[in-house]
This record gives structure tokens, C-alpha cells and sequence, in this order.
């Protein structure tokens, strides 16, 4: 049996790091981490919670609707928990969970200590946390955003957007696009700059491609979303014409922003489960990739063509019919490079050997589940078809159906995957099956009858229907596997809950067939992730590693040091100095929060705010040099 | 070499601080000026979107920009570039002083930027609430503005920690980044400064 990276190294050695790299105890220690593994966890509890909360609006409304003229909520109710359920889905669920696991999961599996700029990964976490309390805040007091997910003007303008509601949404999203702005640079950062060496970047895992296609699709697609809100708060707080066809704006500008970051936000959520399944096949079919420079080329056109597609939300608006040609030709040609990923996955099962434990399962519900959604896309791909299927039940199901198969699905697998390295705890294989069983039936009893209900015309974000329309049938279906769906998060959640009450029992690889550098390190790993950062020798960096793991040596101590390689080829390059934990990440993040939201009442919260922002940043940046450090001059800290 | 006797690789001689592309504090910078840039095209994409929807650009009835104030804005900015590229080379060669010389320049110059961008805003001849003529052009100028109120804000930072310090050799990684962001900066500014306050004479 080969030895672990961290498993050669001293006790001394491993002394040492933990005194230089552990979080200071008690709560303060905890609001000061600044570790990517603290930050990650903390974004993906969080990133939970809003997924359960978006789950019970779904489920209040498919009480709603699961009989003609029902009376569960009313109209207004309605209205904001549809637009709720999609922008916790979007905004607070899917894109951070997704950046979460990078940020986790990333520097560990390129063999470094921490991320680039941890402080600032703080930050993104807590701006995105404040943004997240914000809306919820906004809703439990009545004021919840009620134009839907996408906030489409004039609807959700001043001259209809009643009280702070699309406000309070429009603010919210400026803090969630700041974190994954932050989030994304982070991990772009990490790759190219921190792999060990030896992970050339031909050597660099899917995983690992795959977010950094995620990260640099949310750098170009997010800033789009941000200046559009911005627009929209301001054409609400300060009178500005951006939207106002009266006064030369226009509505549709509002659309053709949105959907250029909305489109490639499919993508961004999309991209990194495409990482889960390909790391996750490996491992449980025993045997690498098929197609390793197919699969990195087809992740980096996926990546492309998100940007290409974002017309196809407007085939009903007046767009010219040479315009409508070429978005449905890039709308269907994105299914290639998803396809060449697809049979890829399955010439790599067709050789290995497939163990069918609950990861793998929810690889298969992937599958299944993605493929029926990819279909319905090419068909609304085709402008007469979503023509007659626009704003009705189909596109509901066919949203669904990608991104709960192509997200959710891969998600879930990736829980059970990672759990252990998390927390050093196994989750429950039976109750997994059972997750995994009810997560498949309720997501097809719950979304397929939708497609039917769309053809047969029912539009989307009504509150209720007649019984003439023959439309309950079909919604009470929708309805029972929207309670199949709710009992299999529940039977997660029995399992997380027994599994965290359990002693830890989870080995480095519980799996025993993982090939990446993660599993490398205990379970969880120490604060220093590696006590002698490995060489890498091989793309499978576990597999291809020599009888006695080649190590790094020569890095501080006594000081948190990263070792900065080469961006191609990943050679040492030069050490750099990571900076301790701090309380500053957390108060910038506090007075960007109050700004934000005092930003919705008046403009001149800015003024105050940049004062107000400033004093934690100078403190956060300020030198305090510890013993030992090359200091240039000064040095009365 | 035998797979049981594999070498370790020493970094101890390594350097403790790099410049450009090679430090990650360069890539850092880089991200932010893209997402930021990015911020500065949609405001552009906004402006020029919002065009078709009148007869005459500036709409009838609206002033054209005066030009006065954006030509000393514009000479003001190149001629800090010079002075950011010597700012740079000081950091380069670990010169302490040239770096704090070269920072308090910076912080003047982005003073300067700041003050001649409140007349920009009274040049627009225009409101940001007349129309969406208006909001665009002020969008375009606001959006750069908070790069330029961050840019002092850095400027007087970095000076204040080069003279008080304690100064470690990462910081003249930090000038040196400051420098290139400064390109960007007023890079990016000659571009908008041509299309909010010069193009629109191109329409009549």
C-alpha cells in the first residue's frame, strides 16, 4: 500500500503547522477563519438552509395548485413565493452551493494549503450571507419581491412594483454577485497559480476544470446582472429612464442584460456537476475518464457557447428573424460538446466496473433526468415551438428537469461523496438508496405531468385555474411528487443528522478507488490540509503516485506560506505569505450590508457607506508582520 | 531513479515575493479589472442600446456635452501614465522611495481625476432623470467614478503603509499591481470619455 502525503510526515512537522494554521478557539476564533475549508462548509450549510426554504415555497404552492379554485394562499402570496422559490433557487442555492464545493474541495485537490486570498473568500461568504438574511428579511415582514425570478420591467419598475419589494431584490442580488465574483476569482486564482507541481495543467483533474470554466463563466456573465439591478434600483429610487419607453429607455434592455448573465448562469450551475459526475464515475467504475482532452474541450465550449444562447429566453419578443436563426442554431449545437461528455461517461462505465452505491445512483438519476430535459430544450430551441410553449407549464418542466437532473442530481451524489472528507462521518448507505429512490420517483411524478399541462396550455405563475380546464388531474400528480420529493430531503436529512451523531469513521479514502489529491489527507483534513505538499507524478494524481509519495519541502512553519508554481507546468515558482485570521472580513462585509440596504431607502447611503466601508479595509489590510519577517523598512506595527 | 527512493523537491531557496504575472496578487488585480471593466461595457452596451429609441442623439431639446473639462480630464490622465510606468520600474528595483513618491503621485493624480469628474457630471449638460439619454451617459460616468473614489482610497493607502509602515517586500508587488490597474483605469476612461462626451457631435 502506498503512503499517504500526509501520512509520511513527522509528528513535529504536523505540530508545528496545526500551531500556525488552526483557527484561535471559541466563537470569536470562528467569526475570524479565514480557512477555505471553515468558509466552505459554512457556504454550503448556508446555500442548504435557502434550498430548503425555496423547497417549502415550492411545496405551499403545489399545495395551491394541486386542485382547481383552491384557497391555501392568495394571489399576492402567490406571486411572491414563485419569485422567492426562483431567485433562492438561483441566486442563493445553486450558484453558491456550486462555488462552495470549489472553494472546499479545490485547494485540496491541487495539493495546496488554502486559496489565494482567503480573507477576501471571507468576505464573499458573509456579503452573500447578509444578502441571503436580507430577502428573507424582506419577505417574513411582507415585502417579498413579487415580478418572478428574472424581474422583467416595466413589471418590476417604479411605475408597478409596489413598495421596497423588487428593491429589496435588486439589492440582494448585488450581494450575491459580489460573492461569486470574489468566489470566482478565488478559484481561477488557486488553479493557475497553486497546483503542486507536477499537475501540469494537462494533469489537472475534471473537477478541477470544471470549476475553473465555472469561474471564469460567472467573471463574465455576473457583472451583467449586477449593472442591470443596479439600473433597475435606480429607475425605481433615483428616477433614472433606463426602462422607461417614455422617456427613450426600453424594456427589453432589461431582457437582453438579464439573460446574458441569465443563460450562462444555467451553465455556471451546470458545468461544476459535470465535475461531480466525472470524478465520481472514475472512483466507482475503478478506471479513468474516457476521453480526458475530449471532456477538458467540451467543458471549455460549453463554456463558450452559455454565452451565445441568451436570445432563445426571447424568441416571443421583437427580435429580428436572422437573430432568431442563430440563437436556436447555438441553442441546439451546445447539445455536442454535451453530448461528446455523455458518451464519454458511458465508454467509461461500459469498461469499468461499476460499484452501485448511492453516489453512483445519483450519477444514473443524472442520466436519466438531464437527458429529458436536454431534449425539451432542443425542442423550445426551435422558435415556433416555444412559441406556442412560451410562459406555459413545459418551460417549467423542461427548467426542472435540467437543473434539478443536471444540478441537483450531481449535487446530491457529490454530498455522499464528499460527506466523509467534510466531516469524517459515512452517511447511511440504506437511507442514501432511499434518498436516491424517492428523489428519482417524486422528481418524475412532480415535473413530468408539466409538460403535458403546458401543451395543454396551462401558463405558468397562475395562482389557481377552473376545474373546466381539466388541469387537476395532472397538478394533483404534480403535487403527490412534489410530496415525494419533500419526504425524500427528509430522509437526507434523517440520515445527515444520524450520521453527524455517530463517531467519526471515515478513513482518508472510504471509497478506497478515489484518484484525487483530497483523499490524500485525513478525513477531515488537518487546518494545514497538507502536512508536505505532494508531487504530483500523474493525472490520477492517487493512482499514478510512486511506492513512496515524492514531497515538497522547505516551506515555513512557522508562518502560513503557499507555494506559488508555474501557471502551464506547475513549477515551484515562489512562496508567498497567506495572511492569519481576521475580524476585519466580517465588519467590511457588515458595513457593505448596511450601504446595501440603506441603499434601497436612499442614494446618499453611498456617500456614508464608502466611509463606512473604508475604515474595516484599511484595518484589513494593514502589515502586521510576525517575528522572523523580511521587513523593508518600518516596523512600529 | 527507483520508485522507493523518490526526491523531494526543496523550495526553501525560493523567493518570498514576485512581480507580474508570476505573483497572484497580479492575477487578483487582473480579475477585478475584468469584472470591473465588465461593469463599464454593460453601461456602454446601456448607452448605445438605448440610442435607437430617439430621432437625434443628444435627444431634441438636450445640450451636447461640453468638451472643455473631459480635454484637461483626458490630458491629466495621460499624463499620469508616464508617471505609474516610473512608479512601476521604482517597485520593480525595490526602491523605497521612488514607491512612495510614486504612490502620493498617484493619490494626487486620482484626487485630481475626482474633482475634474464633478464638472464632468455639470459638462453632461444633461440630468441622469431627463431621459434615457441621461441615465446612460451619468451611468457611464458613475460606474468609472467608484474606480476612481477606490483608486484614492488605495492610492492613500498604499502610501500611508510605505511611509509608516512596517513595509514588507510583498508590498512592492501591491505598487507594482497598482500601476497596472492604473492603465485600466485610465485606459479604459479614454474609450468612454470618446463615446459619452465626443461621439454624440458625430450625429449632428
Amino acid at each position: 500500500m502506498t503512503a499517504t502525503a500526509s501520512g509520511q510526515a513527522p509528528a513535529s512537522l504536523r505540530h508545528a503547522l496545526h500551531e500556525t494554521w488552526a483557527d484561535r478557539p471559541g466563537l470569536i476564533g470562528w467569526l475570524m477563519s479565514v480557512d477555505h475549508k471553515s468558509i466552505g462548509k459554512r457556504y454550503v450549510i448556508t446555500a442548504f438552509a435557502f434550498f430548503l426554504l425555496g423547497g417549502l415555497e415550492a411545496a405551499v404552492m403545489r399545495m395551491q395548485l394541486a386542485r382547481p379554485e383552491n384557497h391555501v394562499v392568495g394571489p399576492d402570496l402567490y406571486d411572491q413565493l414563485f419569485t422567492m422559490h426562483g431567485t433562492t433557487m438561483m441566486f442563493l442555492f445553486a450558484v453558491p452551493v456550486m462555488t462552495a464545493m470549489g472553494l472546499y474541495l479545490v485547494p485540496l485537490m491541487i495539493g495546496s494549503r488554502d486559496v489565494a486570498f482567503p480573507r477576501l473568500n471571507a468576505y464573499g461568504y458573509y456579503a452573500y450571507l447578509i444578502g441571503g438574511l436580507f430577502l428573507y428579511t424582506g419577505f417574513f415582514l411582507g415585502s417579498g419581491p413579487d415580478a418572478g425570478w428574472f424581474a422583467y420591467t416595466p413589471l418590476s419598475g417604479p411605475e408597478f412594483g409596489i413598495g421596497k419589494r423588487m428593491d429589496i431584490w435588486a439589492q440582494t442580488v448585488t450581494f450575491t454577485e459580489i460573492a461569486g465574483i470574489i468566489a470566482a476569482i478565488e478559484i481561477i486564482v488557486t488553479v493557475f497559480k497553486q497546483r503542486a507541481p507536477g499537475m501540469s495543467l494537462n494533469r489537472m483533474p475534471l473537477f478541477v476544470w470544471s470549476m475553473l470554466v465555472m469561474a471564469f463563466m460567472i467573471l463574465f456573465a455576473m457583472p451583467w446582472i449586477a449593472v442591470d439591478s443596479q439600473f433597475l434600483a435606480m429607475d425605481r429610487l433615483m428616477q433614472t429612464q433606463f426602462f422607461n419607453q417614455a422617456e427613450g429607455g426600453d424594456a427589453l434592455l432589461w431582457q437582453h442584460l438579464f439573460w446574458f448573465f441569465g443563460h450562462p448562469e444555467v451553465y455556471i450551475i451546470f458545468i461544476p456537476a459535470l465535475g461531480y459526475v466525472s470524478t465520481i464515475i472514475s472512483t466507482f467504475t475503478r478506471r479513468e475518464v474516457f476521453g480526458y482532452p475530449a471532456m477538458v474541450g467540451a467543458l471549455i465550449v460549453t463554456g463558450f457557447l452559455g454565452f451565445a444562447l441568451w436570445v432563445h429566453h426571447m424568441f416571443v419578443t421583437s427580435i429580428p428573424q436572422i437573430g432568431e436563426s442563430f440563437f436556436t442554431a447555438a441553442s441546439a449545437m451546445i447539445a455536442i460538446p454535451t453530448g461528446v461528455q455523455f458518451f464519454c461517461w458511458i465508454a467509461t462505465i461500459w469498461e469499468g466496473r461499476p460499484r452501485f452505491q448511492t453516489p453512483f445512483l445519483f450519477m444514473l438519476g443524472f442520466f436519466l433526468v438531464f437527458i429529458i430535459g436536454g431534449l425539451s430544450g432542443v425542442m423550445v430551441a426551435s422558435v415556433p415551438f416555444d412559441s406556442q410553449v412560451h410562459d406555459t407549464f413545459f418551460i417549467v418542466a423542461h427548467l426542472h428537469y435540467v437543473l434539478i437532473g443536471g444540478a441537483v442530481f450531481p449535487l446530491w451524489g457529490a454530498f455522499y461523496y464528499w460527506f466523509p472528507k467534510f466531516t469524517g462521518r459515512m452517511l447511511g448507505e440504506t437511507l442514501g438508496r432511499w434518498n436516491f429512490a424517492l428523489f428519482f420517483i417524486g422528481v418524475n411524478v412532480a415535473f413530468f405531468p408539466m409538460h403535458l399541462l403546458g401543451l395543454h396550455g396551462m401558463p405558468r405563475r397562475v395562482y389557481t385555474y377552473i376545474a373546466e380546464t381539466g388541469w387537476g388531474s395532472l397538478n394533483l400528480l404534480a403535487t403527490l411528487g412534489a410530496v415525494t420529493i419533500a419526504i425524500s430531503v427528509i430522509v437526507f436529512l434523517v440520515n445527515v443528522a444520524r450520521t453527524l451523531a455517530a463517531r467519526p469513521n471515515a478513513p482518508d479514502d472510504p471509497w478506497e478507488t478515489s484518484s484525487t489529491l483530497e483523499w490524500a489527507v485525513s478525513s477531515p483534513p488537518p487546518p494545514y490540509n497538507f502536512a508536505e505538499l505532494p508531487v504530483v507524478e500523474g493525472r490520477y494524481a492517487l493512482w499514478d503516485r510512486s511506492a513512496v509519495q515524492p514531497v515538497v519541502t522547505g516551506l515555513r512553519t512557522d508562518q502560513r506560506e503557499l507555494l506559488i508554481t508555474t501557471l502551464l507546468d506547475a513549477e515551484p515558482d515562489h512562496r508567498h505569505r497567506t495572511p492569519e485570521p481576521t475580524i476585519w472580513p466580517l465588519l467590511a462585509a457588515l458595513a457593505t450590508g448596511t450601504t446595501f440596504i440603506a441603499l434601497v431607502y436612499t442614494p446618499w447611503a453611498m456617500v456614508i457607506g464608502a466611509v463606512l466601508i473604508a475604515a474595516p479595509l484599511v484595518a484589513w489590510g494593514w502589515p502586521r508582520p510576525r517575528p522572523g519577517d523580511p521587513i523593508v523598512a518600518g516596523g512600529a506595527s | 531513479m527507483s520508485r522507493e527512493r523518490a526526491a523531494s523537491v526543496d523550495v526553501s531557496a525560493l523567493p518570498s515575493a514576485a512581480f507580474g504575472h508570476r505573483a497572484i496578487t497580479w492575477w487578483g488585480t487582473l480579475g477585478f479589472m475584468t469584472a470591473e471593466g465588465l461593469t463599464l461595457v454593460v453601461c456602454v452596451v446601456a448607452y448605445i442600446y438605448v440610442q435607437r429609441n430617439f430621432p437625434r442623439w443628444p435627444p431634441p431639446g438636450t445640450l451636447l456635452p461640453s468638451i472643455t473639462i473631459p480635454l484637461i480630464q483626458l490630458a491629466v490622465m495621460l499624463l499620469s501614465i508616464p508617471a505609474m510606468a516610473w512608479t512601476s520600474r521604482a517597485a520593480r528595483r525595490l526602491d523605497l522611495r521612488g514607491a512612495r513618491v510614486g504612490m502620493v503621485l498617484s493619490g494626487i493624480f486620482a484626487v485630481a481625476f475626482c474633482v475634474l469628474r464633478w464638472f464632468e457630471f455639470r459638462a453632461l449638460n444633461t440630468r441622469w432623470d431627463s431621459t434615457a439619454y441621461g441615465s446612460a451617459a451619468w451611468a457611464v460616468l458613475v460606474a468609472h467614478s467608484t474606480l476612481l473614489v477606490t483608486q484614492v482610497f488605495e492610492s492613500s493607502t498604499m502610501a500611508a503603509i510605505l511611509y509608516l509602515g512596517p513595509v514588507e517586500p510583498k508590498h512592492f508587488g501591491d505598487v507594482d499591481d497598482s500601476c497596472l490597474y492604473w492603465y485600466f483605469l485610465t485606459g479604459g476612461w479614454i474609450l468612454l470619455s470618446l463615446l459619452v462626451f465626443f461621439s454624440p457631435r458625430l450625429h449632428q
